[in-house]
């Protein structure tokens, strides 16, 4: 009984293939809390949901689609630009300060409700000040690589 | 002793002091927390030293958990979590015409947590790292496995909790098993194509950046961004009304809270949010004269705020004498210590006994300069509530960007790293996993893996995680126990939910 457990636990792990021991485990252990999570969250919730308690999330809630979607679209569009204007002029965070001077400015805008003169004056001297004074601080008096 | 205070100059003070500015700003807006205010300063700390960059974290970190009580009193709605008690008392005493009043003892009651905290750290975390110094890779794998259980079990759900954890694990494995870790320095869990992005891994600081701060942005985005704070009326009272008196006969109160803060602070993972509840219903149970409490009592404030800021000190035990975040804020501090080339674990505290006590007195600092601003300025940093939101999120959007981009010197892929964890951080909430559990897991992953295939290596047998040492029995003990609880307190809340329902 004694051996028949003892080698039952040992185990030898070969080198060669040892950077996928691990991962492995971890693959069976999620499968196997994922099933459970099945069982024991997601199918309730599903019913409850059919039965009109609940509502799924994303999909079943109301949200604002343009102010979300559109922060994905200026997100991306904002590190693909400011990547592409950084090697036009590399080593001097040019890119990174044009970029984002463009991308506060825009983002301030969408996030307005209302838009007055006064509050799109501020966004736009917002858009000025805070990327030159993070460029300066940064780039100029610490050194530190921006795009 | 004397070549400690060489290293404190006054640059050290102001950066301290500075932190606990930005820091008290960035709590009292709410939806943004004391994680996010040291995610978002990070690129600052890149060309400090050591000991600077410390001043300006540990600055950032109190107030940050500090700033919490503005919004939480004057507009109830809690700044960060852990300020979730202070809306009991402190909203109904601002209704009142006492806005400052409450303020001012919520301020006290936090220097004071704060204070008690740190002390707890200075003498527990040097004799934990003492006694963790002996541990094998069995017990620290061990002691892995036992911060994920607790993490899952103080989740609202346990499964969840857990697989939060796993999903995170895995997550850090993806990358090279590091030669220098002594692996194979195979890639694995990644495409082909990826791996000159991936080889290592995703970066640390880009992903908690990605998750505490444009996941945060993506999530407000989608409620439309509110702008209601401005329309509210803010009601501060007229100045006074505050003496020293109020504290009189309330010590137990405030010293037992700040105990429970500390040491809920200490459990690996588990929210602020849990220390202050429990410091407020325990002084709810023991008080005397508890029926004014819900009302606008002060001793309510007491409770959550000494609680909440001995959070501080409570965090960082862990993380200092053992290596493992005591919370998600300590998570991104990890991330920076490792930037300063520091490897926090159970030889950080007598290798670096001076950073030790760098470290001792930044907090305290912090503490300090967090009273004075809070209790004399305390009406002007309140205005911080009403700054707009256009404003501030494409700022916090450009600064999540420098603190990625700069942290490997320039890589873009780590600015791509942040998109990705964003909207990964924005769908793990929404589908209701759980973020704490999943960070820890993906810091600890690394460690885990190497802890448990080097035991098995050497023993040959999965046995020797039971049989290497008594401690290991302790650890498997613990384990089992805070499962136990879990189970427990699940059943219990369902026979309690199905009382109410029928």
């Amino acid at each position: 009984m004694e051996s028949g457990l003892s080698s039952l636990l040992s185990v030898s792990i070969d080198f060669e293939t040892s950077h996928l021991f691990f991962p492995h485990i971890i693959h069976w252990v999620l499968g196997v809390l994922f099933a459970l999570v099945l069982v024991f969250n997601v199918v309730p919730f599903l019913a409850a949901v059919r039965r009109g308690e609940r509502s799924l999330p994303i999909l079943g809630e109301s949200m604002d689609k343009f102010r979300f979607f559109g922060t994905l679209v200026l997100i991306v569009a904002y590190f693909q630009t400011m990547s592409m204007v950084g090697n036009f002029f590399p080593y001097t965070g040019y890119g990174f300060l044009f970029v984002s001077m463009v991308f506060l400015f825009l983002m301030s805008l969408m996030y307005m409700h209302t838009r007055t003169r006064r509050k799109v004056l501020t966004a736009a001297i917002n858009a000025l000040v805070a990327p030159t004074l993070a460029w300066f601080i940064l780039a100029r008096l610490f050194q530190i690589t921006l795009p | 002793m004397l070549d400690i205070l060489s290293l404190l100059d006054i640059t050290f003070f102001l950066l301290a002091a500075l932190g606990a500015l930005v820091g008290i700003i960035f709590g009292a807006i709410p939806g943004m927390t004391a994680t996010m205010a040291v995610a978002v300063c990070l690129p600052l700390t890149y060309a400090l030293g050591l000991n600077h960059g410390l001043a300006l974290l540990l600055g950032l970190y109190v107030g940050g958990i500090s700033g919490g009580m503005v919004p939480a009193v004057l507009l109830n709605i809690p700044g960060t979590p852990s300020s979730i008690t202070t809306t009991f008392d402190g909203f109904p005493m601002a209704q009142k015409g006492e806005g400052e009043r409450a303020l001012r003892v919520c301020v006290v009651a936090s220097v004071i947590g704060g204070l008690i905290s740190a002390i707890v750290l200075f003498l527990f975390a040097p004799l934990l790292a003492e006694f963790s110094i002996k541990f094998s890779y069995v017990e620290k794998f061990l002691i892995i496995l036992l911060a994920l259980t607790v993490i899952a079990s103080m989740s609202r759900n346990m499964l969840v909790g857990i697989f939060s954890g796993v999903i995170g694990i895995w997550l850090s494995l993806i990358g090279t098993y590091s030669i220098s870790d002594g692996g194979n320095g195979k890639t694995r869990l990644m495409f082909d194509f990826l791996e000159p992005y991936l080889f290592e891994g995703f970066s640390l600081l880009p992903v908690l950046i990605g998750i505490f701060g444009i996941a945060t942005i993506l999530l407000e985005a989608e409620e439309g961004i509110k702008s209601g704070l401005a329309s509210q009326n803010i009601k501060f009272g007229k100045g006074g009304g505050f003496s020293f008196g109020i504290f009189r006969g309330r010590l137990t109160n405030l010293v037992r809270s700040s105990f429970i803060g500390t040491f809920v602070g200490m459990l690996p993972g588990v929210g602020g949010s849990a220390a202050s509840v429990l410091a407020y219903t325990q002084e709810k149970n023991l008080s005397r004269d508890s029926s004014e409490m819900g009302k606008g009592a002060p001793q309510g404030l007491m409770a959550s705020e000494s609680a909440n800021n001995a959070l501080t000190g409570g965090a960082l035990i862990p993380l200092l004498s053992l290596g493992i975040p005591g919370d998600s804020t300590t998570a991104v501090l990890i991330g920076a210590f490792t930037l300063q080339g520091i490897q926090v674990g159970p030889l950080f505290i007598p290798e670096n006994a001076d950073t030790w006590y760098v470290m001792m007195t930044a907090l305290v600092f912090a503490n300090i300069v967090m009273f004075f601003l809070m209790f004399y300025a305390i009406k002007h940093i309140a205005k911080v509530v009403l700054v707009p939101k256009y404003i501030l999120y494409p700022i916090i959007v450009m600064m999540c960007v420098v603190g990625a981009y700069a942290i490997n010197y320039g890589i873009m892929f780590d600015v791509w790293t942040l998109l990705i964890f964003g909207v990964l951080g924005y769908l793990i909430q929404k589908v209701g996993l759980e973020v704490a559990p999943l960070i820890i897991g993906f810091i600890l992953g690394g460690q885990a893996e190497v802890y448990f295939v080097k035991s098995l290596e050497s023993a040959g047998s999965y046995g020797i995680f039971f049989t290497k040492s008594p401690i290991a029995l302790v650890l498997w003990g613990l384990i089992a126990a805070s499962v136990i609880f879990s189970v427990v307190m699940g059943l219990k809340s369902q026979a309690k939910r199905q009382v109410e329902a029928s």
